[in-house]
């Protein structure tokens, strides 16, 4: 499991454990990542956030449309592996689950143990956001040679 | 098969429970409760349908036919829980002051009218 | 605004392709696909149609490399450009730390390049987005085609480019001006990254 904010490992550990999850990512609205497990690949760990965050951003614009409130969480029935969907509100801004379960466990559970995780995570969230640090005082040099190495022209 | 909120019903009037719930076994969510307030609904649904698969399982791993009654003891009564076919689970809170035989029988008839 | 972990030391920044339908912000990313290096990118998806016109966006992830000590990650879109899906557009485009704006070079697409720049600072506006701050890159893209079709890239800057930001002449298809494009957009979001954080 890794995760960007520290706060986040023990509730995800505690739903990970519970909810007998194969794949859990856990990213911000626009799609970037905080937290996966299962992945092997951070490049399509990236991709799984793009999709995920597409999904729920098209069906909280199609609530909008039908002057619904925002659908709680969406679930994709497959034959042998499901998705579940669902955006939440966090101390730092609202975040989105992305969770792929198989017959280890069902929709109940992982709608069960998520919703621990989101008030989980609002319990365990710092009282305020860290300063933001400076980067290297050699990153522009840095940037230059890497934009070299990648693009090579 | 009979209508789950008769079955719930019926349920109901045995001494001791303090409510039952239809659960789906593939999803674990509830397809029908009659249940006291205080009672997490959405949390027993989740978890028994699990505990209901697993132990299945366990029971024809060890070479036995599916099991027809699950009774969990706990400190301030139990849990029960009748599958009924392979769709639904049946599952009822008893107190201390329940017939646990009686409520099986009645599980268990009820079972067989849902299944 | 780009992500940066600074306890794992990774920055990840969101380029979105913009434009008019067909002007080739989907080739862009294509190329790209097919040049990086696999270690150095993700699978690309392309939600489209039947018809291969971009439903909802192409997404490609690339990584960078390390940048002092930073692991530098872009996530690349698309937005459709036909006109019928304005609203996933505005999705597709939020949270866009910087744009490419793919105009066709034709000039029966002249109208088109302007609306479809219209609507680019209009999203960005009701985002409360700072036109002026976000790096923003042109490409004028079907340069191939016969002279007497297209635009000059001149042209197409005192048509579009009122910011004098950075414009590259491009054959997307073949493969000119994309690299070129992309490098200049990345510079500018990872530069003005740089600059904020050290203004802390």
């Amino acid at each position: 499991m890794r995760s960007v904010e520290p706060w986040v490992a023990a509730p995800l550990e505690t739903f990970l454990a519970e909810s007998s999850a194969r794949l859990t990512l856990l990213m911000t609205a626009s799609g970037q990542v905080i937290a996966q497990h299962g992945f092997t690949r951070s490049l399509d760990v990236m991709t799984a956030a793009a999709l995920g965050a597409g999904i729920v951003a098209s069906t909280e614009a199609l609530a909008q449309m039908i002057d619904a409130p925002r659908f709680v969480s969406l679930v994709h029935q497959g034959a042998r592996q499901h998705v579940f969907l669902s955006g939440f509100e966090t101390p730092r801004g609202r975040w989105i689950g992305l969770v792929v379960f198989d017959g280890e466990s069902t929709t109940g559970l992982v709608q069960l143990f998520f919703d621990r995780l989101v008030q989980e995570l609002a319990a365990a969230a710092p009282p305020a956001a860290p300063a933001p640090r400076a980067l290297p005082q050699d990153f522009e040099k840095d940037l230059d040679q890497s934009l070299r190495a990648l693009f090579g022209r | 098969m009979s209508d789950p909120r008769e079955v719930l019903d019926r349920l109901s009037s045995v001494r001791g429970l303090r409510g039952s719930a239809l659960v789906s076994a593939a999803d674990g969510l509830v397809v029908a409760d009659s249940l006291m307030t205080g009672v997490d609904g959405r949390a027993l649904a989740a978890l028994a349908a699990s505990l209901a698969i697993r132990l299945r399982r366990t029971v024809e791993a060890a070479g036995r036919r599916p099991p027809a009654f699950l009774q969990l003891q706990a400190a301030g009564g139990a849990v029960l829980a009748a599958p009924c076919g392979p769709d639904l689970v049946l599952v009822a809170i008893a107190t201390t002051e329940a017939n646990v035989g009686l409520a099986r029988l009645e599980m268990l008839e009820a079972a067989r009218r849902l299944g | 605004m780009p992500l940066v972990n600074f306890a794992a030391r990774e920055i990840t920044c969101k380029i979105v392709y913009y434009g008019p339908g067909r002007s080739g912000k989907t080739t862009n990313l294509q190329y790209i696909f097919e040049r990086v290096p696999a270690s150095r990118r993700g699978r690309m998806v392309s939600l489209a149609t039947k018809g291969d016109r971009t439903l909802f966006f192409d997404f490609l992830p690339l990584d960078l490399g390390s940048i002092s000590g930073f692991t530098t990650k872009f996530q690349l879109y698309t937005v459709p450009g036909q006109s019928y899906y304005a609203s996933t557009r505005r999705l597709v485009l939020q949270g866009a730390d910087g744009v490419v704006f793919v105009a066709d070079s034709q000039a029966r697409r002249a109208d088109a390049n302007l609306e479809s720049l219209q609507d680019l600072h209009r999203n960005l506006l009701e985002q409360g987005v700072d036109v002026r701050q976000l790096p923003v890159v042109f490409q004028y893209n079907k340069q191939d085609l016969p002279g007497d079709l297209i635009l000059t890239p001149q042209e197409l800057d005192e048509a579009l480019n009122f910011r004098s930001a950075q414009s590259y002449p491009a054959d997307a298809l073949h493969g000119g001006g994309v690299f070129e494009t992309l490098k200049a957009v990345s510079e500018q979001v990872l530069r003005r990254l740089a600059a904020r954080s050290a203004a802390g």
